[in-house]
């Protein structure tokens, strides 16, 4: 609490001060201050076609390129509108979003909108798989309250990991008009990922019935290469006093990220489905696969001085098959305090925004999900099959038991959900999730409202491997 | 709905393959082995006869040895896995295991497995943990529902004797296990083990085959 208050106090929280959000354009990128030397960011965004007022409409094309993912070798990936990462698709809340989709893939594939709550047909799940050299528009309406930092990949039936492998991903913001942070702050998307090469720079996607298949399919695709944003070891520049906005997005198939900034520790404002009611000073943050959290990072070096992003070492496997080298600490991205003259720091208030809690006296059913190894509920999918059938309107609590002794990341499509209590620890603070880490042999309550769009929704554990491999249900909400 | 289909390539997985087909081969019917409920299912699941048999095998086949209680379903620790690391745990090359709680608690013990997992298990040798609520009609690997990469119970539980017990055998262990005993939650540690699941541990020439040769073998005197 100590640290909290030093930390607090350097950022002069005050909500009287709280300074009043300036008025945005339409779909803009928001990258902060880029200088030359910031080599965090290059993705593009998704530029909005339609002159009607809120509504963005966009062209994105899945296809075969030719680039370079690994430093230095051009290998054959697939990439949507030809970058890896994807454009960042960048709307505000009731904005109409439509989305001409080409798939130009050898393969089937859809466009899930990860965490985005939408009609049954634009979710891109397995249930619409658009083929190869077909379109489809994905349309639907940014819901208030749905600002923040979400994500878009491949969900085709048994070939997710493999797509997003080959570099199918991309990230989403939602902003909304009453954005409490101040305007003027920089604020930068930064879309974690993992690879492992072969010796000519194509993705290693080993023989599923190899022994390094094997691994894979047990631990989650791993690969010893860092990105960020498509980077290898990419430089943020701040100024010394600045206050930046992170929006980190966990584009990877297994790997779970336990992010820490060397010699710092730093707000966190929000996760998955937008802020917090309020900052939490944390140490080190970690971010399971498909999770997101915004942070506010502050150029705590003095100028020309400069820190590292790093991912620590975090035990997620099985005894069998974890990594000899898991510990090993991982450098991620350079945090290079520039040479100008310190500023001072913004105002960071004390209060984000209200998140109500979801009703537990509505609550009309509570299920129990229980996570074994590539199972739910004892069971691989089955797309004829209905795992939950409910109502729209209806609340419920479900209990997700992990009961093997590796950790499962939960997922929910179509409905954010509130985290009760993990081990009978109620949550500390609420928030909006669809993606919670089911540590293993622990058991975690959540509460979620189905409150429209019909349909049969997916849940699913978020490596990769493991949903591909059908460790995935259906929920039907009629 | 199907899951892909996923070729044998690997020299470690083609021997592996060509052991469980000889494995398969030989299990040829007209064997003197109890089919049982050969549907899979638990053909008088829950009986108390049947519960009653499970638990006679049990204490005959010395379960309570590793997993706890011995021979005496009132001792202490009955079934519900190591509570005593020097006696009840093993070390097997670097590897340390542990019998597991078998008692039916839902977090810590068989709890969210069903019957016919732990049938699997016995039969199989395969682990509850990574093999699905599955009837298992082949024993090569990604055929039948026999996993692809079989994962299999830790060094040194005896399945590969267990699974000579006729079917309903088997399914009266399950019975009891889940029916018969009252849950305890006691958590075990993991069990180590090599990447393989202990598959190169459990191959033909380590296990012998089932139905076991035919009686006599060079050994026994045919009388």
């Amino acid at each position: 609490m100590s640290r909290r208050l030093s930390l607090l106090s350097v950022l002069v929280l005050s909500a009287s001060l709280l300074a009043p959000s300036a008025p945005r354009g339409p779909a803009v990128p928001r990258a902060g201050v880029v200088s030359s030397a910031d080599t965090s960011k290059r993705g593009s965004v998704l530029v909005n076609i339609s002159k009607v007022p809120k509504t963005v409409e966009v062209n994105l094309t899945a296809a075969v390129a030719r680039m370079s993912l690994q430093p230095g070798v051009v290998s054959e990936v697939f990439a949507y509108n030809g970058r890896v990462p994807g454009p960042t698709l960048d709307v505000r809340e009731g904005d109409q979003v439509i989305v001409h989709f080409r798939n130009d893939l050898p393969e089937p594939t859809t466009v899930h909108w990860h965490g985005i709550h939408l009609p049954f047909d634009s979710d891109g799940s397995p249930f619409h798989p658009i083929k190869p050299g077909e379109t489809h528009t994905y349309i639907f309406t940014v819901r208030p309250g749905s600002a923040g930092t979400y994500w878009y990949h491949p969900h085709p039936d048994a070939r997710t990991g493999f797509a997003i492998g080959k570099g199918l991903f991309g990230g989403i913001i939602i902003r909304s008009a009453d954005d409490p942070l101040p305007a003027s702050m920089p604020d930068k998307l930064l879309i974690l990922s993992d690879n492992r090469f072969l010796a000519d720079g194509t993705v290693d996607f080993p023989d599923p019935s190899s022994h390094h298949g094997a691994i894979d399919e047990n631990n989650g695709r791993e690969g010893p290469v860092l990105f960020v944003n498509g980077q290898v070891m990419p430089t943020i520049e701040i100024r010394s006093g600045e206050i930046q906005r992170w929006r980190i997005v966990n584009a990877s198939a297994g790997r779970i990220y336990r992010l820490a900034l060397a010699g710092q520790s730093v707000l966190q404002v929000g996760s998955d489905g937008g802020l917090f009611e309020k900052p939490v000073e944390v140490k080190d943050i970690l971010l399971t696969t498909g999770e997101r959290v915004e942070l506010l990072v502050r150029g705590n070096g003095v100028p020309g001085t400069k820190t590292v992003l790093q991912n620590l070492p975090y035990d997620r496997y099985a005894p069998q098959t974890r990594p000899k080298d898991w510990q090993t600490i991982r450098d991620l991205l350079t945090l290079q305090t520039t040479n100008d003259a310190p500023v001072s720091s913004p105002v960071i208030p004390v209060t984000l925004r209200k998140v109500v809690p979801l009703d537990t006296t509505k609550v009309t059913a509570v299920r129990t999900v229980t996570f074994s190894q590539g199972l739910i509920n004892g069971k691989t999918m089955d797309m004829a099959r209905v795992d939950v059938s409910t109502h729209v309107g209806a609340t419920e609590i479900w209990q997700i038991e992990n009961i093997v002794g590796m950790d499962h990341p939960f997922h929910m499509h179509g409905f954010q959900f509130q985290v009760l209590d993990r081990d009978g620890v109620p949550e500390p603070y609420r928030a909006w999730k669809d993606m919670l880490n089911i540590p293993k042999h622990s058991t975690a309550r959540i509460i979620v409202r189905y409150d429209d769009y019909p349909g049969k929704w997916m849940f699913h554990c978020h490596i990769l491997d493991h949903e591909d491999h059908g460790m995935m249900g259906v929920l039907e909400v009629k | 709905m199907h899951r892909p289909t996923r070729p044998h390539s690997s020299l470690y997985l083609r021997s592996l393959l060509s052991i469980f087909v000889a494995a398969a081969c030989t299990a040829a019917p007209g064997s003197s082995y109890s089919s049982g409920a050969s549907n899979g299912m638990s053909a008088t699941a829950g009986t108390q006869a049947q519960v009653a048999r499970g638990r006679e095998l049990v204490i005959t086949h010395g379960c309570g040895d590793c997993h706890g209680g011995g021979a005496n379903p009132a001792a202490f620790g009955w079934l519900d896995g190591v509570r005593d690391t020097i006696v009840q745990e093993f070390h097997i090359g670097p590897f340390v295991t542990r019998p597991k709680n078998l008692t039916p608690d839902n977090t810590t013990g068989t709890g969210r497995f069903s019957e016919r997992q732990l049938f699997n298990a016995l039969r199989y040798g395969l682990r509850p943990e990574e093999t699905p609520d599955v009837h298992i009609t082949s024993t090569v690997p990604g055929q039948g529902n026999f996993p692809l990469h079989p994962h299999y119970l830790a060094v040194p539980m005896p399945w590969p004797a267990f699974r000579h017990l006729p079917d309903q055998d088997l399914w009266a262990i399950a019975a009891y296990l889940k029916t018969g005993v009252k849950p305890v939650s006691h958590r075990v540690k993991d069990s180590d083990g090599p990447p393989d699941f202990w598959a190169g541990e459990y191959t033909v020439e380590k296990i012998g085959t089932r139905p076991a040769p035919p009686y006599p073998t060079a050994n026994e005197t045919g009388r």
